[in-house]
Parts: C-alpha cells; structure tokens; sequence
C-alpha cells in the first residue's frame, strides 16, 4: 500500500565510502604508532632500519591521504571542502578530527621522509628534500620527541574516528562509550597486520626474525582485547535495556548484518587469527605464508567491523 | 523572539493540508518531504476505532543535536530561535542528517544540501507572519507562535491543554509541542 503522506525515505545516509575512511585512519594511527613503539623498543638505536618500521612509517602518511580523499569526495559538495579547513565548531567531534588531521597527516608524512630522507635524496625529489634540509636536521636531532608527538596526535586520530560516531545519540550502535576504545584497539591491529603484510612483500631482506615474532604476539595480543570490547560494547547496550537492547539483539540476530558480523568481524578477526596462532605459529615458527594469511584475515576483519558498525547502526534502531 | 509551534492531535483530522501546502510553498522536489502527517492506526477495538495523525518536521530543538555536530557552522539556530541551514558553509558531510533524532532532514538532489523545515522562514512566514502548514489548517490543529511574547495565543493554548514533547529523553527541548490524543488505552 502507498501511505498517503509518500514513501519514506531510505535509512542510509551514511555509505561504504565512510567505512573505507574510517578502516584508513585507524589503520594509519595504528601503523604510525606500532612503527614508533618498534623503533624505541630497538635499543641500540643505530639500526631502526628495519622492515617494519620503514612499513609503518609509509603506510601511516598513504593510508590517511588517500582516506582524506576518499571522504572529500563522498560529501555531497566536495568543491566546498575547503569551508572545513576555515570555520571550526569545537562542539563537533568531526572539526576536532580535521584539527588533528591537519597536523597529523603532514606531521606522519615528515616522519616518513626522515626515516627515507637518504633515499629520497638520491631519487629525482631529492632537490626539494634537500631544499628542506635545516628542517630535517632539526627534527633528526629532535626525532624521539618528535615521534611521541606524533604519537600522541596518531592515538588521536585513532580514537577520534569512534567520537565521531559515538556522538549521535539516536543511533544505539553508535552512541556507547565502548566505540572509541574498540576503533582504537581494532585499528592498532590492523596497523599491526598491514605493517607486517608491507614489510613483509616489500621489504623482505630486512624483515628481522624478532621483529615478526614481537609484532604477531602484539597482534595476537590486541584480539583478546579486542574480542572484550566487543562484547562490552552489546552487553552494555543490552543492560541498558528498551530500544537499546532491542538494538543490541536485533543486530546480533537478524538480517545480513547479523551475518556479517559473525562471518566477517568475529570469523576473520578473532576465530582465523587464534586458529593459525595456536596450530601454525605455534613455537612461533617462522612461516611466511601463515603469517600473511593471518595479517591479511585480520585486516579483512577491521574494516567489515567497521562496515558492520556503520550499517547496522543506521538499520537496527530498536524500534 | 522565540519561534514555536502546536500540534493539537485532538483536532488534527490527517488532511493532508499542511504537507501539501509545504510541498508547494517551499517547492519541494518530488519524493522528498519537510512535513509528513503519518496516520497510526486505527487503535481501540470496534466501533470505537480511531486513528493518531503524528507530525513528521524539523521540531525547532532548544538543544539542536544537528547544530552541535556541525563542523562549519552551516547548521545554526537563527535569532527567532529557527534551526536553518547556510547552504554557502555546509560541506555536505550529512553529519546532521544522521545525527537528528527525528528523522527531519533529507538531502535536496538539487542543491546537494540537507533541507528540512524553517517555519517558511523565507516565504509564507516572512509574508504573512505564520507558516503555510499553519494558514491552511482547517481545524486549526496547528497554532503557531512566540514564546517570548505571553500575549501569544500558543500560551493560553498550552496553559490549558496537556501536552507533550517528542524523546524527551533525549534533552533536546523540542519547540513542537503536542496535544496528545486522549482516546486510546493503555499501550504496553
Ligand atoms: S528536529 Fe532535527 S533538524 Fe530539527 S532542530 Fe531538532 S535535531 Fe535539528
Ligand atoms: S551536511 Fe552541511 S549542515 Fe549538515 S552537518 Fe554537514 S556541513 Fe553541517
């Protein structure tokens, strides 16, 4: 039947191309702070020329780069973005994140070229990193407060991405407190999974056997906590009883996304990564391709949570 | 000034003036509403039937979820207490859009800019001092007014009716307020 007052219009406001950018950011804070903590866990700092902290110190600028453009594109007005950049709110969760971006992404890119600056010298940029040279110089000399500056702002951004969400109060999934520790937990992993994927296809001859190994027990580390957060995240919807259980429940139970989320979400980020853990790495032997399966699972896991997130909390409203 | 409005549910007989009026005053695109009256119903058992006509708008909310998020500005409340949007600012993230409790906004395709209703800032209420929804209603369903002025006939209306806001638990003071029907029982 057609209601007199006209069809109502489609839930989703928000698409995929939201979920791609918030899988970036996290997974850019999440590999810009896994390669600092790798390079200040290597003690005698003369050598953290290591395949993953070159991984890390690449992804975290590219990443969050091309998820900046991936959201300028999907506003409605893009050619009006720059209207971002000049008008802040301090109330909205979304102007802090620009904020932060705007320090973060050319602050990650600086790090980047530092840790490659003698590459890039060599390469056909290297009159313009030259041209830079006093401001290299100045923050080499500095990098160990640099990079925990950087550090600092990447934590930011990592959990400014759950805010973002955990602001809108309608949507059940959205608004609980869990969310920016979940999106923080979750895009530290998968940084941890694309730097050990990254280092481990590109910078292969580098790839310390130590490193692999601290880096897989760190991720293997993160999916317990994960997997808490989670499940703190729809029990406290569920205690906080009326629509929000009814949310907490129908997400969980019914429609695609409910499949979603135990295929994709719990199957690949949590089941697949203790299954290699426990049988294939189980001495933390040292096997290529278990290793990559296991990042790549990861990773695949990160960003259908990410999906899961944005898409059920706009369908399943409890109501 | 402080804008606000009644719905009186008890007169509201679902019409339908008020949403077409909007539709052709604020030129509205086809599909796309400012107003919609749902009918919610029927309730009672026969004969004693009888339908609820639920306003569907922008509720003019003291505490504006969709200005507070957002980023530019665009989203504002004007000095008449009217939510508006300038569409000169709004980037179009469609952070308000979601982040509205009552489903009032929607993207124009025209202008790629999240629309909702002002009060007919613009047309009826800067010519004729009230909305079009309100000039056409034939039961006077809807009453149109300012809170800052006691002589406003919304004063003497809500001294002497019950009336309640929309999710008032969400601490958004709407400024629709409603004159609930009084048939129907006890809905668990
Ligand atoms: S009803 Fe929605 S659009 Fe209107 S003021 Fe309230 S939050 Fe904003
Ligand atoms: S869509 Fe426009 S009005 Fe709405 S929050 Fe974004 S910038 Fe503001």
């Amino acid at each position: 039947m057609n209601e007199i007052w006209g069809p109502d219009s489609a839930t989703i406001i928000w698409h995929w191309p939201i979920a791609l950018y918030l899988f970036l950011a996290g997974l850019s804070s999440g590999a810009m702070m896994k390669a600092l903590s790798v390079e200040w866990m290597n003690k005698n700092k003369k050598a953290p020329w290591d395949a993953f902290v070159r991984a890390g110190v690449l992804l975290a600028p590219f990443s969050i780069i091309i998820g900046l453009i991936i959201l300028i594109f999907d506003l409605t007005k893009p050619l009006n973005f720059y209207q971002l950049l000049i008008t802040y709110n301090l109330k909205s969760v979304m102007s802090l994140g620009v904020l932060l971006l705007l320090f973060y992404t050319p602050l990650s890119l600086a790090y980047a070229i530092i840790r490659f600056r003698s590459t890039l010298e060599q390469s056909f940029l290297g009159g313009i990193v030259r041209n830079f040279g006093a401001l290299l110089d100045f923050l080499e000399r500095n990098s160990l407060w640099f990079g925990r500056l950087v550090f600092a702002i990447a934590g930011g951004v990592g959990v400014y991405t759950g805010f973002l969400l955990s602001a809108i109060q309608t949507l059940p999934l959205y608004n609980s407190p869990i969310l920016p520790i979940l999106f923080l937990a979750s895009g530290l992993s998968s940084g941890i999974a694309a730097c050990i994927c990254f280092g481990l296809i590109f910078f292969e001859k580098e790839v310390s056997k130590d490193t692999t190994k601290y880096l897989l027990t760190m991720d293997l580390r993160v999916i317990p906590i994960e997997s808490l957060l989670l499940f703190a995240l729809f029990v406290g919807l569920y205690f906080q009883g009326g629509e929000k259980a009814v949310a907490a429940i129908t997400s969980l139970t019914s429609g695609t996304w409910a499949g979603i989320f135990w295929i994709c979400v719990v199957g690949f980020s949590v089941v697949v990564p203790s299954v290699i853990a426990l049988t294939a790495l189980k001495n933390h032997a040292y096997k290529v391709n278990f290793i990559l399966l296991n990042s790549l699972s990861i990773m695949i896991g990160v960003f259908a949570l990410r999906m899961y997130i944005l898409y059920a909390g706009q369908i399943y409203l409890g109501t | 000034m402080k804008y606000a409005m009644i719905h009186d549910m008890e007169k509201c007989i679902g019409c339908q003036g008020c949403t077409i009026a909007c539709r052709s005053e604020n030129a509205i695109p086809d599909g796309y509403f400012r107003l919609k009256v749902k009918m919610d119903g029927p309730h009672g058992e026969f004969p004693n039937l009888n339908f609820n006509y639920v306003r569907h708008s922008c509720e003019m909310c003291e505490h504006t979820p969709c200005v507070t998020v957002c980023p530019t500005h665009a989203s504002f409340m004007d000095e008449n207490g009217i939510v508006d949007i300038n569409a000169n600012l709004c980037v179009g993230c469609l952070y308000c859009v979601v982040a509205c409790p009552y489903n009032a906004r929607y993207v124009n395709p025209k202008t790629n800019v999240p629309d909702k209703c002002n009060f007919c800032k613009h047309t009826h209420l800067k010519q004729y001092g009230e909305p079009a929804c309100v000039a056409v209603c034939p039961t006077d369903a809807l009453i149109f007014g300012d809170l800052d002025d006691p002589l406003s006939p919304i004063f003497s209306y809500l001294a002497n009716k019950p009336f309640v806001t929309n999710k008032p638990h969400l601490g958004t003071k709407p400024k629709l307020f409603v004159v609930p029907n009084k048939k129907g029982g006890i809905k668990l």
